[in-house]
């Protein structure tokens, strides 16, 4: 029960001289599931390319259920779900005729497919729509039927590809629920995202990537724990401080000061340790002769972590 | 994993998305039998039945105008002449609206018959500072028309000339003048010792001559109409070779398999260019997150393309057979072979311009390009036995050309199938030749 479904080995993928995914490791147990957390860029759909066996990697290997992808056809993909970040579905026909394509093309045929069809048109809601053609489909319920896509042949590891890409906030609210049933019914998730707020509710633990490289994988917990000591200061200054901001760059040349930004005579501080990085924060001021007339601290969130560990936020490009 | 199962579902997938697709139909059915339908009529129709068809279109005849301002019998022989003539129609007018039809390419060319013409052309034979002029007046962009004209001119108006030059009254008239010369003499007392033996001859003669219809001295050219008039010394026949039993040319079987040939190609090119967009939008990640292979997924494609292809060449050689009398009257077999070969290579081709096009953008550009130099140089729009020798070499290069050879052979030619031998061999190694680049160049994967 505790064996790895899935485990990434080492994984090195290069476009060019450019390396996109470099040493990725990874083991998820079966029902865990993953948050795969990342800036623009930092490698996941890469990972997540490999991981379903679309993509070879140059070094390491993927094994599903402790056996490695052999070839494009490898049965042993039948086991993987892949809900890819595109709407990769056929407008022109319905959301019945969707399923059962990509439904046979799992292997599906006969009275399974039809009655697989049926279910996961159920899990998404869409059954009432299933003779529609997808292109008279809202945006939300395009993003439901590609899940619902990826579900038709009972996949015991789901791959998610950022699958609330550009959906409104009500059905972003149902993939979750979808998504959140797909868990409770013992289904392995491996989510990504740079939207840290899902994976806090959707996933227990979180994988934290950046120029290829796992950068941190712990539980949420653990994460929190982290983060306790990081935190934004909010500064204000006197009127004379925020007309002259020659200080600005010592400040944010300062050890254990990831961030400064001045909006009017408020300055916000992002520090990797809120206590030392006020102390040094407030003695470089004072040096520079600046007045602070007020001071705040805040709650360090999984999103201060990030930015803790890669120095930039999560959706920077 | 079944493979015939994935197979089954890509080849389905395809034809349920052509069918959805209206515009898609349009172009593979309904566009090609209307452009084939024209087209056909401008080539010969279906067939020379009542000797009506001919270069100038199916049925008609070529427009000519005709001016006879001299009303001689000669210009009144020559332009019944030319209406008995099933090759024209003729219509006659005064030289102003003439002019005006030519002019503004209501007509391609009009003919005048000057006044005196009737008059000056036989004197004109020994006389060239009497010879009269013929004007033909013609549309600059109908030279064909133009030089047809004037060509059958001459032997028109000769025969016209000669017909009245030997016409029985005008010999009887001679042979009066002849024997009152002798009644002079004889009255005279001159006559000389052989006139008893002339007049005898004479009188012979115009005994003879009494006897004919004015006008029926000579043979009349036509079947029941038209003057009489000088006859050809030798007779033509047209004895059409083919195989058919009608023995008949049908513009439509030809347009048909050119147009039908044309239009799969480009419907096809269009599915092709829909097969990148869909890689550009993501659908190949989730089709190879499935146990799919290439191979699987690109016999796919191959053969609904065939299947889309093989439907519209049907339907379109439906609709000539029904509405046109075009009829396989060569091998069925062989028919049915190249219709199958034909589809098959057009499948390959979309497939390999889309390989190697790479982008919609780049493939619709290229494709389009290289599918127009096709079915050009192959025959479909028009037969290539009007090309230039060189090029009808080249375009055996070509796998419209023996597309549109096969489908010809096994229709109006009539031939049997070993005659589909050569059409289905080269159409296969096309196939094959094409699928090998759609093989090599394809990029199935988006790394």
């Amino acid at each position: 029960m505790n064996a790895p479904i899935l485990s990434a080995t080492g994984l090195v993928r290069r476009f060019g001289e450019r390396v996109a995914v470099d040493g990725f490791q990874l083991e998820v147990k079966r029902g865990e599931a993953v948050g795969l957390l990342g800036p623009n860029g930092a490698g996941k759909t890469t990972t997540i390319s490999m991981l379903a066996g679309l993509m070879k990697p140059d070094a390491g290997v993927v094994r599903i259920d402790g056996v490695s992808f052999e070839g494009e056809g490898d049965p042993r993909k039948q086991w993987v779900g892949l809900v890819p970040q595109e709407l990769a579905l056929y407008g022109e026909i319905s959301a019945m005729e969707n399923l059962r394509f990509f439904g046979a093309l799992q292997g599906l045929t006969g009275s399974k497919l039809a009655t697989r069809c049926g279910e996961v048109l159920e899990i998404v809601g869409l059954s009432s729509r299933a003779g529609d053609r997808v292109k008279t489909f809202s945006g939300g319920m395009k993003r439901r039927l590609n899940l619902a896509a990826a579900l038709v042949h009972d996949p015991e590891l789901l791959l998610l590809d950022e699958p609330t890409v550009g959906v409104d906030p009500q059905s972003r609210n149902a993939i979750f629920d979808n998504i959140e049933s797909l868990r409770r019914a013992g289904k392995t998730l491996i989510y990504t995202t740079h939207y840290m707020e899902e994976v806090e509710r959707l996933c227990d633990r979180v994988v934290i990537m950046d120029h290829g490289r796992v950068i941190a994988d712990d539980s949420l917990a653990g994460l929190r724990q982290r983060a306790s000591s990081a935190g934004r200061l909010t500064l204000e200054l006197s009127a004379a401080a925020a007309t002259d901001a020659r200080w600005l760059d010592a400040v944010r040349s300062l050890d254990g000061i990831l961030g400064a930004e001045l909006t009017g005579s408020t300055l916000v501080l992002e520090a990797r340790e809120v206590h030392s990085g006020a102390a040094r924060a407030l003695d470089c001021l004072a040096a520079h002769g600046v007045r602070v007339t007020g001071l705040a601290s805040h709650q360090a969130r999984l999103e201060d972590v990030f930015l803790q560990l890669t120095g930039r936020s999560l959706r920077d490009g | 994993m079944n493979r015939l199962t994935q197979l089954r579902a890509l080849i389905r997938l395809d034809l349920r998305l052509f069918l959805s697709d209206r515009r898609a139909l349009i172009m593979l059915f309904v566009v090609p039998i209307g452009i084939a339908s024209f087209m056909g009529s401008l080539f010969g129709g279906s067939g020379t039945k009542n000797g009506k068809s001919g270069a100038a279109g199916g049925g008609g005849g070529m427009d000519l105008v005709l001016v006879d301002e001299d009303d001689s019998a000669v210009s009144r022989g020559v332009v019944q002449s030319f209406a008995s003539d099933a090759n024209f129609h003729v219509q006659v007018t005064n030289s102003t609206v003439a002019k005006d039809w030519v002019m503004t390419g209501k007509r391609p060319v009009a003919v005048l018959l000057p006044k005196g013409f009737g008059a000056d052309v036989l004197p004109g034979l020994f006389d060239s500072k009497r010879t009269p002029e013929l004007t033909v007046w013609h549309d600059p962009g109908r030279s064909m028309e133009r030089a047809m004209v004037e060509g059958i001119l001459v032997p028109k108006v000769i025969q016209s000339v000669v017909a009245n030059a030997v016409n029985p009254e005008l010999g009887r008239e001679q042979i009066r003048k002849g024997l009152a010369r002798l009644d002079a003499r004889a009255a005279a007392g001159t006559n000389a010792s052989g006139d008893k033996l002339l007049r005898e001859l004479m009188t012979r003669a115009d005994d003879f001559l009494a006897s004919r219809p004015a006008g029926s001295l000579l043979q009349s050219s036509g079947t029941n109409s038209g003057p009489a008039s000088l006859p050809l010394p030798f007779k033509t026949q047209s004895v059409p070779l083919t195989k058919s039993r009608g023995g008949e040319y049908n513009g439509y079987a030809h347009s048909f398999a050119g147009m039908g040939i044309q239009f799969v190609l480009m419907s096809l090119l269009d599915m092709s260019i829909g097969l990148l967009r869909d890689r550009e939008a993501g659908m190949f990640r989730r089709l190879r997150s499935a146990p799919l292979t290439r191979a699987t997924w690109m016999l796919g494609k191959v053969g609904s393309f065939t299947l889309i292809s093989l439907g519209s060449l049907v339907g379109c050689f439906a609709f000539a057979m029904a509405v046109f009398g075009v009829r396989i009257e060569g091998s069925i077999a062989g028919f049915v072979g190249c219709l199958i070969c034909v589809s098959l290579m057009a499948a390959c081709l979309a497939l390999a311009i889309a390989a190697v096009g790479g982008t919609p953008a780049g493939t619709r550009g290229a494709g389009i390009a290289v599918l127009l130099l096709l079915v050009m140089i192959g025959g479909a729009w028009v037969p290539t036995f009007v090309f230039p020798r060189w090029l009808q070499s080249v375009s055996l290069m070509t796998p419209t050309r023996w597309g549109v050879d096969g489908l010809d052979a096994m229709t109006w030619r009539g031939l049997g199938f070993d005659a589909a031998l050569a059409p289905i061999g080269a159409l296969l190694g096309f196939s094959v030749l094409l699928a090998g680049i759609a093989w090599l160049r394809f990029r199935w994967d988006d790394e």
